[in-house]
């Protein structure tokens, strides 16, 4: 864009109406090839759209537009056939290409944003409006008017589909902006900001007005709003034309009744999530915040292509082009191996053998023809097999062993968390306290023991002593105790005798807790 | 006991460091699931350290995050055409899958999370009326099984490269048109896909050679340190990623470096990655003692591995002369009817060898042991690794 330009100025200026509609008439000429356009071309094709505006209007319009940067003005050198009009500072204008490129933009933010998939915040507020007066004639004493209720509620849900539509669309619109196409490049960078702008505001009105409605569904909901929409539905029942009998009546009844429920629930789960369902206020609200970051990452891949790095689908694009043009297939191959860098190494290769035979060989630099061959297996020269052709040795398929091993481990794991739940917590206690020890648990105790009595200081065999387990999962303190009596320690296994002491074990591990 | 138990943890990083790269080289994106789960653990773990030693050494970028690891490999020159995109069956891609690859690519850079197959191909199909593919003549219509197996080719190659993934479906069932296929889509696989210095759609050059060289032109070094560091780049790149380094394929800038510098910079290469330096008088190879870090091996078991050490053989005993394709072609099928019971079946039929010869010529020229000009095909030095030994007095045989 040229330093001066500042396209997007008549958006904000007075009249942007009367700007828009003459820049939209410069770009649909542009697109049937018509380049200038006289003063009065502009009129007359502003009258035939049915948005007249007058001669001087227009004029003025067209030289704003051109101080601003969106158009160009060029003398008009045509025949004319009248003195006022030889008079006239007669000119041309056509659109600057940063004219056609705001253009390309304005239009591209008003499809995504200005008709189809707007988020109105402002139907929010209406829905807030609507409900609030609702739950004022709910909190009402005596029954609520019917008319009234159904009014309101009619108006609600005509809001609220119109809100739900539209945010529909505006999600869609607003993927396919993500995944935008190059065309739309520049337009795209230009109006990220007011989109980006616009979704901050609608998600920020979302959080607020959005929390009040769903107080207020919720409000409505205690006061009776069932009952006043089953009321409504009585009267708009007893409105249709009335059937051939009663159980016809009855059905329509039934009917309308059902609809209203069901409209009344779209409502609540608009607006009232549950931890199972998130409302699709709380969707909307998720998939918006999560579409700026998107935008933003997609204004930075135009950005870095702008700067010289490639967009990677444009890059995949043109290789597919040379693969096509390339004129045989070694050149595709050298394409192939250039751009995508996935080719492995090669080297040839050497056996141990020779290579023995080459480090004892001349410690000069000899040439490849001088030097000593590969030693190629006769066999192999013969045959091309390295090994005697037959049946090839069968490969052995170990997988069940290896499943059977498998199982025996997680086995030995679980009985060895039981043993270990068996011996751990409780504080010291005696050994003659112990419960009966299964024979994992005995086996561990005893290991434990060992450790504890090996760690034992020579010079103190009746001080307390600490030891961890060989897989450091438990600790033993063993505190002897000086003239103690040898008492049984039961087990699975049988008994074993040894004198008492206090023992106490603890689990160093979080997996291992007491009992 | 220290020293032994510090020496032993170095050990262990080096050796995780040289898994690391080695995966890294052979598959320069890797994901976190799948195939690479254990490499992409030693990636993360050493995304330091491979880092900086990539960035220092050969000025590719490695990316690590948690979706991916991908090392941003460019390419030494335009020139390498031994390396296309292979499918499924190993066979290299033709025009018009590299053309819908790219296409269907481009639609799901733009694509939300999930798609199918469906929807993917009539997406691709839009895209083919870019006037640019129908000037070019290229034309896509989904009404023939062939274009829905060239699709059905792409979207697997797509699936191994982590850019979708399946959620349901097989595609089958969609090439018999009796069923469709959901897939997840992978952004971050997508994002990282293409690693020239440029993007194509700023590249407005009009000829193959011209787009390729423009891809791959970096500015011109501004001082005579980075001067050298492009020179180190390029030399170690080419150490890392080509089956060998001639002499005769430097420039003046290159071989002046790699005369004075070959040791360092071949220590640094074996140093990340266990290779091994060959090193002779007409220039380098870096060597896998474990015949792992490449995609073709030579020798290899099977018809095709048999025939190209044959050619191989058949080629050194000429040298330096050149040989003809023609007489290539006589000799292996001279061969078929001796390995008659070791080949595949129907090798020795008459114009059979047309195929084997140039099936053994595309792996010779792969590897850097052959040049192919005009029906003669002259041996490299390093083809000398695979002539007959003439075995000495000395040994058993």
């Amino acid at each position: 864009m040229g330093e001066s330009a500042r396209p997007f100025a008549h958006l904000g200026a007075e009249n942007a109406a009367t700007y828009r509609a003459v820049l939209r008439m410069f770009a649909d000429a542009r697109d049937r090839y018509v380049l200038p356009l006289r003063p009065e071309d502009v009129v007359e094709d502003l009258a035939v759209v049915g948005s007249p505006v007058a001669v001087d209007v227009v004029e003025n319009a067209l030289t704003s537009l051109v101080g601003w940067g969106n158009l160009r003005a060029d003398p008009d050198t045509g025949r004319v056939t009248t003195v006022e009009d030889f008079h006239r500072s007669r000119l041309l204008y056509q659109l600057t290409p940063e004219g056609q490129a705001a253009e390309r933009a304005v239009r591209l933010y008003e499809e995504t944003v200005g008709r189809r998939g707007a988020l109105q915040a402002v139907a929010l507020e209406d829905v807030a409006e609507h409900l609030r007066s609702l739950v004022v004639l709910l909190a009402a004493t005596g029954p609520p008017d019917a008319a009234r209720t159904q009014h309101l509620l009619t108006a609600l849900t005509q809001r609220l589909e119109t809100l739900a539509d539209n945010a529909a669309a505006f999600m869609s619109s607003m993927q396919r902006s993500i995944d935008l196409q190059d065309a739309d490049a520049d337009a795209f960078v230009a109006y990220k900001d007011r989109l980006i702008d616009y979704l901050e505001r609608f998600l920020s009105d979302l959080t607020t007005t959005g929390a009040e409605i769903s107080g207020l569904v919720l409000r409505a909901e205690d006061l009776g709003v069932h009952a006043a929409v089953q009321a409504v539905a009585e009267r708009e029942a007893a409105d249709l034309a009335p059937g051939d009998d009663d159980e016809t009546r009855e059905r329509e009844r039934e009917q309308v009744r059902h609809g209203w429920e069901q409209r009344w629930r779209g409502m609540h789960t608009w607006f009232v999530g549950s931890r199972e369902n998130p409302s699709q206020k709380d969707v909307l609200r998720r998939r918006g915040r999560s579409a700026i970051p998107q935008l933003l990452r997609a204004v930075n891949v135009l950005n870095e292509r702008r700067s010289g790095r490639s967009d990677r689908s444009a890059d995949f694009r043109r290789l597919a082009v040379w693969f096509a043009e390339a004129p045989e297939d070694a050149t595709r191959h050298r394409l192939w191996h250039t751009a995508f860098g996935l080719s492995a190494s090669r080297h040839l290769s050497i056996d141990g053998d020779s290579l023995t035979a080459q480090a004892a060989g001349a410690p000069r630099i000899v040439p490849w023809a001088e030097a000593e061959p590969l030693r190629i297996s006769p066999q192999f020269r013969r045959t091309g097999h390295h090994e005697r052709r037959g049946r090839p040795a069968r490969v052995q398929d170990r997988s069940a062993q290896r499943r059977h091993l498998a199982e025996l481990a997680a086995r030995e794991q679980e009985r060895l968390q039981v043993a270990q739940t068996e011996l751990v917590g409780g504080g010291p206690r005696r050994v003659r306290d112990l419960p009966q020890l299964s024979s994992t648990a005995f086996s561990v105790f005893l290991g434990l023991l060992g450790h504890a009595i090996a760690a034992r200081r020579p010079d103190a065999l009746q001080a307390p002593c600490e030891a961890t387990s060989a897989d450091g999962s438990l600790r033993v303190r063993l505190t002897p105790l000086p003239g103690a009596d040898v008492v049984p320690l039961r087990t699975e296994d049988g008994v074993l005798h040894l004198p008492d002491a206090l023992v106490e074990i603890i689990g160093t591990d979080p997996g291992v807790r007491a009992p | 006991m220290s020293t032994d138990l510090s020496g032993r943890l170095a050990a262990d990083r080096q050796h995780e460091r040289r898994r690391a790269a080695r995966a890294l080289l052979l598959r320069p994106l890797l994901r976190p699931t799948g195939r690479d789960a254990d490499t992409f653990v030693l990636v993360r773990r050493h995304a330091d350290w491979l880092r900086r030693w990539f960035d220092l050494n050969t000025g590719w970028r490695l990316r690590v995050e948690p979706e991916l690891a991908r090392l941003e490999k460019v390419a030494v020159d335009g020139d390498d055409a031994t390396r296309p995109l292979l499918d499924a069956q190993r066979r290299p891609y033709s025009r018009r899958r590299y053309v819908l690859l790219c296409l269907a690519l481009a639609v799901l850079s733009r694509s939300e999370a999930q798609t199918t197959l469906g929807a993917l191909a009539d997406e691709v199909l839009l895209q083919f009326s870019d006037p640019a593919l129908v000037a070019a003549g290229i034309e896509f219509r989904l009404d023939h099984v062939e274009e829905r197996r060239d699709l059905v080719a792409v979207v697997r190659t797509l699936l191994d490269l982590g850019a979708l993934s399946r959620v349901s479906g097989d595609e089958d069932a969609y090439l018999r048109s009796v069923g469709d296929v959901l897939y997840d889509v992978d952004r971050h696989v997508l994002a990282s896909l293409l690693t020239t210095p440029r993007g194509p759609s700023t590249v407005t050059a009009a000829t193959a050679a011209a787009r390729i060289d423009a891809l791959t032109a970096v500015p011109p070094p501004l001082s005579e340190d980075a001067r050298a560091r492009a020179v180190r780049h390029r030399l170690t790149r080419r150490l890392l990623d080509d089956p060998v380094l001639l002499l005769t394929d430097l420039d003046a800038d290159e071989l002046a470096y790699f005369t004075s510098q070959r040791r360092a910079l071949t220590d640094r290469v074996e140093e990340l990655t266990g290779l091994v330096a060959e090193v002779r008088a007409e220039g380098v190879a870096m060597v896998d003692p474990a015949d792992e870090l490449t995609d073709l091996r030579m020798p290899e078991d099977g018809t095709d591995g048999h025939v190209a050490l044959l050619v191989a053989e058949f080629l050194t005993a000429h040298a330096p002369a050149a040989v003809s394709v023609d007489d290539l072609r006589r000799e292996v099928h001279r061969l078929a009817g001796r390995h008659r019971t070791d080949w595949r079946k129907g090798s020795d039929e008459p114009g059979q060898e047309i195929t084997l010869v140039a099936t053994a010529l595309d792996r010779l020229t792969a590897l850097r042991l052959v040049l192919v000009d005009r029906g003669s095909v002259t041996a490299l030095p390093p083809l000398h690794r695979y002539a007959l030994r003439t075995p000495t007095p000395l040994e058993g045989s």
